[in-house]
């Protein structure tokens, strides 16, 4: 699979894009986490739930994350920017 | 005992108030006129004098000063704006070039003898470098996509319409809300906590030096080797963070101006 990986985009290629790439990864897999685990805060602060939404937001999240990474970074993805 | 004369002003655990760079001239002028700002605009005048001397007399058979000058343009030109964005990143390539000369030469002042703190271990000047880029990526993808096919393409990622109530905002809060957080406080950051460690092993020195036993008064030799080694790895550290600005922001740029596929 990587031996016949043909280039679609003339641009970066080496380090300066891998670098990129890893930050708009980290980015995407803290953020998702960061904004369900948020959100599943604020549930249990209104329901009185004691933690178990924001495992859940959190767990959420980062399954979004992982996601979008693999969607938007992966060698052929059709959201490849 | 003599030692005591040794001993520098600053208390040793070096704490955020030597961030606080007194006032510049006069007390009345603080905060408008301190240390940073005079530092900012010495690197901006010798940005300014450093171009206009350099291409002042362009040959082609360029002058020592004038390939110094070209090889910060060209770099820029090709391995970022061109690398990054694309054909469409010449035109963005004056900025970036000036971006990564202006975040090099404040950021320096980290290691020049007797400043040895950049403007940038203040939140103010990364924060406000942020705010540029993050107006500047979004005004490009607007004009080019215009509002709702920009926000489309940013915000809507190829995925089932299921899962899009997860994704969008995470692409939201990644895109949008952290991108200028995290492109500020990775200078910052990296700034202060450089001006902290030499600070630390330095002023460390001194107080094992001031130290009561004679087997503890040597270690301060070590601290200070330390303090020297850790200063060529600030040097790196330097020019690393202002490549990294540059790129992140060109990224930026070039997200914002890719067509959806």
């Amino acid at each position: 699979m990587t031996g016949d990986r043909t280039p679609q985009h003339p641009r970066g290629g080496d380090e300066a894009a891998g670098a990129n790439q890893g930050w708009v990864a980290l980015s995407y897999l803290i953020g998702g986490i960061a904004v369900w685990g948020f959100v599943g805060w604020l549930i249990d602060r209104w329901l009185h739930t004691g933690g178990i939404a924001t495992a859940i937001g959190a767990v959420l999240g980062a399954a979004g994350g992982v996601y979008l990474i693999v969607r938007r970074l992966a060698p052929h993805a059709e959201g490849k920017r | 005992m003599t030692t005591q004369l040794l001993v520098p002003r600053t208390d040793f655990p070096p704490d955020v108030r030597e961030f606080f760079t007194p006032a510049f001239f006069n007390d009345a002028l603080y905060p408008w006129l301190t240390k940073f700002t005079f530092y900012v605009w010495i690197s901006v005048a010798l940005l300014i004098i450093f171009f206009l001397v350099a291409y002042r007399n362009p040959k082609m058979v360029p002058t020592r000063m004038q390939w110094m000058a070209e090889s910060i343009y060209n770099f820029n030109r090709e391995n970022v704006a061109k690398g990054m964005i694309g054909h469409e990143g010449v035109k963005f390539a004056p900025y970036l070039t000036t971006l990564f000369c202006f975040i090099l030469l404040t950021n320096l002042y980290g290691i020049v003898p007797g400043i040895q703190i950049s403007p940038n271990a203040h939140i103010a000047f990364p924060a406000f470098l942020a705010v540029i880029s993050y107006v500047l990526f979004n005004y490009v993808g607007i004009r080019k996509h215009g509002f709702v096919k920009y926000f489309r393409i940013a915000l809507i990622p190829p995925a089932p319409w299921y899962i899009l109530p997860i994704l969008i905002p995470i692409e939201f809060a990644s895109t949008f809300i952290f991108r200028p957080f995290t492109l500020a406080l990775r200078l910052f950051a990296n700034m202060f906590a450089g001006h902290m460690i030499l600070l630390v092993f330095t002023l460390g020195g001194f107080a094992l030096l001031g130290a009561n036993s004679w087997f503890i008064k040597p270690v301060s030799l070590v601290s200070w080797a330390m303090a020297l080694a850790l200063t060529g790895l600030e040097a790196l550290i330097i020019v690393l963070q202002a490549y990294v600005f540059v790129i992140l922001t060109s990224s930026y740029v070039g997200g914002a101006l890719a067509e959806e596929h």
